[in-house]
């Protein structure tokens, strides 16, 4: 491959290395962009970490919750971040490790910073508001899930007996797209996604990568199905899937390896079939 | 669809998204990129048709006469000045305007994510800002007249379509100048920057569609737009060095001797026959086949 480009495959591989060579018993320094609430200014804090065998980011932030001290001895605030499950499934603690966005759970010391005295970043999602620190409000990505009803409407009065049962092909495909855990990672890397802090901008603003997905998601399920013209009505408007541009990073970056592109194309065909019907339909 | 009475109080890009992103897609596609084909197929014989025809004894006899056997083709086509606006010059100025509006939707980040698709996508957006410069300059110079563009001041005309198009690209009829070899240089970047444009957009507009679906897909129709981006980028090349490197005094005989005959009357009678270059005006006046 031509190496001035990076790859998913370089990525692993120059970390792998890292974990080889990684020295035991080592001081890392963690260099964070803080940030004290929305709207403040943003500054950088260097902090002095011992890193056990095996330590991550959340376990080094742990470290310095315990002891807010900067690099250069300065007392200061502690570190706030946000994490759920700890084991990448509830995508709560994304965040740029090294400058690039992942889970900062899964994210082992050794990959990043293997010597002694070695520096590793850590900021805030910037596509984003920050609330504090490396914590930031994801609100607008799951706002963007209900522009596209990712659901299935199942409310009733009565029982509707059983779904309707699937072939194993397309059980495959949905499981896949189905475990989507809402991180953020695709929107971080997309450059057609910005940084939008006015809520009432953002039903005509890009709708994201996941949602594109969620709604091919649901449009496949025998069910969900029922709301599909809507959805593609939603993809349709202003911010919806044409307003992606091919770049691809969504793939790049999702930590559940989600065939995005491929469903932003399905959703490309469904609209192109969906827009002519409702053409001749008036 | 909607039963609403009510007008709609979106803003008419609001209420035509899809319909102005799938109208710019299909603009790239057909007629611009159809018409970039036969362009850069036409412009290109200056050098292919140095092997692949018979016409003429010397290799610049070949290449000019066919250029303008080519010229005068398109030229005596109906509707010519209607085809040019209705299906160039409006479809380029409605892509370009659009494609710069999108273009401003997005903010590059290949500085953190170095990867090769997000260099596609941020080149597609350069290189659609230069061709459009590019295509501006061309047409302006080239169709318009606007010769204070041109350094040397030449007009483009069409029954001397190949030593007019050399003069303006060298910087004059004489040997070639700095100011010249920069707008060659300029032309070269130009067509190159608008083939890629055109290969990675047809590209994109098959996801943009919904053609390629699966990842599979979408590589194998990208080694069709590669290939396809490869030869326009050879036809492109050549027809910027063939001209570059053509002398227009050499030109001017052969484009002078294939002229057909009531062009020649026409010119003639308008005052605009050019002499072969070294003979008085007076002297052709009296030549026809
Ligand atoms: C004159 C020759 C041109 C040709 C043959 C051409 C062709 C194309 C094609 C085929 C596409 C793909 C559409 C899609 O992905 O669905 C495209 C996209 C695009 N074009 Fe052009 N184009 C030309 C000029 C321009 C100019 C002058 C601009 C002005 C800046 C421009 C800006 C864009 C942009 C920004 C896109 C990306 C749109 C998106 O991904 O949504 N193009 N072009
Ligand atoms: S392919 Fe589309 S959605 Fe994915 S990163 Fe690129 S522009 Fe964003
Ligand atoms: S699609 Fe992937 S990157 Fe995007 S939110 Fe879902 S899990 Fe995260
Ligand atoms: S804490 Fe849940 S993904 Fe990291």
């Amino acid at each position: 491959m031509i190496s001035t480009f990076t790859t998913s495959e370089s990525l692993a591989a120059a970390r792998a290395a890292n974990r080889r060579a990684a020295v035991a018993g080592r001081t890392v320094i963690f260099r964070i962009k803080r940030c004290d609430g929305p709207g403040k200014p943003s500054r950088w804090e260097d902090f002095k970490v011992p890193v056990p065998v095996g330590a991550n980011v959340i376990s080094c932030l742990q470290y310095i919750a315990a002891n807010p001290v900067t690099a250069d001895g300065k007392p200061t605030t502690p570190v706030v971040w946000d994490s759920g499950c700890l084991e990448e499934v509830c995508g709560a603690c994304t965040m740029l490790v090294g400058g690039r966005v992942r889970q900062s759970c899964s994210a082992l010391i050794d990959d990043y910073a293997p010597a002694e005295g070695d520096v590793i970043t850590l900021e805030p999602m910037s596509k984003f508001p920050v609330i504090r620190d490396l914590w930031v409000d994801r609100e607008r990505l799951f706002h963007n899930l209900k522009r596209v009803k990712a659901w299935v409407p199942i409310d009733g009065t009565y029982h509707l007996g059983a779904g309707p049962t699937e072939s194993p092909d397309q059980q495959g495909t949905r499981y896949k797209l189905s475990e989507c855990m809402s991180c953020g990672c695709c929107l971080e890397a997309c450059p057609q996604f910005n940084l939008e802090e006015k809520p009432d901008m953002w039903d005509t603003s890009f709708i994201g990568p996941h949602a594109i997905s969620q709604a091919r998601l649901f449009n496949m399920h025998g069910t969900g199905k029922v709301l599909a013209d809507e959805r593609l009505d939603a993809l349709m408007g202003m911010g919806g899937v044409s307003e992606c541009g091919n770049a691809q990073n969504c793939v790049k970056v999702c930590p559940k390896h989600i065939p995005l592109t491929e469903s932003i194309a399905a959703m490309g065909r469904a609209t192109t079939i969906h827009g002519f019907k409702r053409f001749f339909r008036g | 669809m909607s039963e609403s009475t009510t007008a709609d109080p979106r803003g008419f890009f609001e209420r035509n998204h899809y319909l102005l992103r799938r109208l710019h897609s299909l603009s790239g596609v057909v007629p611009i990129g159809l018409f970039a084909i036969i362009h850069l197929t036409t412009n290109s014989s200056i050098v292919w048709a140095a092997i692949l025809t018979e016409k003429g004894r010397t290799v610049t006899d070949r290449t000019v006469a066919t250029f303008q056997e080519e010229v005068y083709f398109i030229h005596n086509l109906p509707f010519l000045i209607f085809t040019e606006v209705f299906m160039l010059w409006l479809p380029i100025l409605f892509h370009a305007l659009l494609g710069i509006y999108y273009a401003k939707t997005g903010k590059a980040n290949t500085d953190r994510y170095s990867y090769q698709g997000n260099w596609r996508y941020t080149l597609q957006r350069v290189s659609g800002y230069i061709g459009f410069l590019f295509i501006l300059y061309h047409i302006a110079t080239l169709r318009w007249g606007w010769t204070f563009l041109v350094p040397g001041g030449t007009r483009w005309e069409y029954p001397y379509a190949a030593s007019t198009l050399a003069a303006c690209l060298r910087g004059g009829v004489g040997e070639v100048t700095m100011a010249g070899i920069l707008i060659s240089v300029f032309y070269f970047i130009g067509v190159t920057m608008l083939v890629y444009h055109f290969a990675n957009g047809l590209w994109t507009a098959a996801i943009t569609w919904g053609l390629t679906i699966s990842q599979k897909a979408q590589q194998r129709w990208g080694v069709v737009c590669t290939a396809l981006g490869v030869t326009l980028f050879a036809m492109g090349a050549s027809a910027v060095l063939g001209f570059a490197t053509l002398r227009p005094d050499e030109a001017l005989r052969i484009e002078n001797r294939v002229m057909p005959t009531d062009k020649r009357v026409e010119l003639q009678r308008e005052g605009k026959l050019k002499p072969n270059p070294g003979e008085p005006r007076s002297a052709d006046a009296v030549q026809t086949h």
